[in-house]
């Protein structure tokens, strides 16, 4: 039988979002938790340079996201990393999320779940997922040290990792299927790189080895020839899905699969609020992250407030 | 005792150490880039050139990745 807590808050999601807003009802003095299925920090986590949020010169995203966590704990937040969620009860009071381990009773909710790296569509992506097909270049880009490396992606994602991946490859091909959408500052950089290849409007039609990756099969689509390329190792870095799953059966979605809110991070359900980039919004930034947790948490006390007369 | 093979700049690899330090679990700990006899153990083990994280007690069953409910079977968590 598991374990039934009650909380004032259950903040689901430990990325900038979340964490904020954990820091926030932490110093309201709110009993808060919470919940990460993946990596604290989410999609920052293995950011390496991080150049516009404010107050640091640079930083990299897992020391700025381990300097929000402290905050929030200092203030009497809990996180836990480990026990995942297994099912949400949004609609009632209070409101139930179950995890592996316990259920937890919560008189708010605030999503905050970001959003999952999206994999590389191709049925070879099993045959070589860890064999040349990777997703995290700081875990697996040593392995590629002085080989060739090839990065999916034409976004600030994917051009940080190439960025990075240039100090152990001795060739890299940026390969994406339309043109850049990564920060001019970014680009350049990749671009005075002369171990760098950029392929533009280009996509990737198949992967080749016998045990592990030895060549891609490319498409020009402005050419409209087809290239083999050798490559030892490619990282796949194609853009993001909300990570929604969880909830589909209680909110409304979005087209794009986001929960709608305004910029009060209301949902349709009181006292459930989404923040950052899970939330249906023009603008999903780091600092608009920080910005929603904080704009939840302020909120989700008003309401916690009026719920108690 | 408990092996794993890690990284230093690996996220997950750091979640892994911080879920067996939460679980009392001892564990020695491997750095595959900075050790390279420790990256052919850890190779021939899983038939992988580069897999991190990787949990073993016995060098021939493993965990790649932190898969919890992998990890909890293979320790008896």
């Amino acid at each position: 039988m598991k374990e039934r807590i009650h909380k004032d808050v259950v903040i689901i999601g430990a990325g900038m979002a979340g964490l904020t807003a954990a820091l926030y009802c932490g110093r309201m003095n709110l009993d808060t938790l919470v919940l990460e299925n993946g990596i604290i920090g989410g999609q920052i986590a293995n950011a390496t340079d991080i150049e516009n949020y404010p107050g640091f010169v640079s930083v990299k995203g897992g020391d700025l996201i381990s300097t929000v966590q402290t905050q929030a704990e200092n203030f009497g937040a809990v996180v836990d990393e480990f026990d995942e969620i297994e099912k949400v009860t949004l609609k009632s009071s209070p409101k139930i999320i179950e995890t592996q381990e316990k259920i937890y009773e919560a008189d708010v909710v605030i999503i905050a779940s970001g959003m999952n790296r999206r994999k590389l569509p191709l049925p070879e992506e099993k045959k070589f997922a860890g064999r040349g097909v990777h997703y995290c270049e700081l875990c697996d880009g040593a392995g590629y040290n002085g080989k060739i490396i090839a990065v999916m992606g034409g976004g600030n994602a994917a051009v940080d990792a190439a960025n990075f991946l240039t100090k152990y490859a001795k060739k890299l091909y940026l390969i994406h299927r339309s043109e850049f959408r990564a920060d001019e500052v970014s680009q350049k950089k990749l671009r005075a790189n002369e171990k760098v290849t950029i392929m533009l409007q280009t996509e990737i039609k198949s992967l080749r080895g016998e045990r592990r990756l030895e060549e891609v099969e490319v498409f020009d689509k402005k050419s409209g020839e087809k290239k083999i390329l050798a490559v030892d190792g490619i990282f796949v870095n194609i853009g993001v899905e909300p990570n929604t799953q969880l909830f589909k059966d209680e909110l409304k979605l979005s087209a794009s699969g986001r929960i709608p809110a305004g910029e009060d991070c209301r949902t349709e359900i009181d006292g459930v609020f989404a923040a950052g980039d899970v939330r249906e919004k023009e603008i999903r930034q780091l600092t608009t992250a920080a910005s929603d947790g904080t704009t939840a948490a302020l909120l989700a006390e008003k309401f916690l407030a009026k719920l108690r007369g | 005792m408990v092996k794993i093979y890690t990284m230093e700049s690996c996220p997950y690899c750091a979640k892994l150490k911080r879920y067996l330090k939460s679980k009392d679990v001892e564990f020695e700990e491997f750095d595959i880039e900075k050790d390279p006899a420790a990256r052919e153990v850890c190779k021939k083990m899983t038939g992988i050139e580069w897999a991190v994280p990787v949990t073993t007690i016995d060098g021939e069953n493993f965990v790649i990745d932190f898969d919890k409910p992998e990890i909890d079977k293979l320790l008896c968590l």
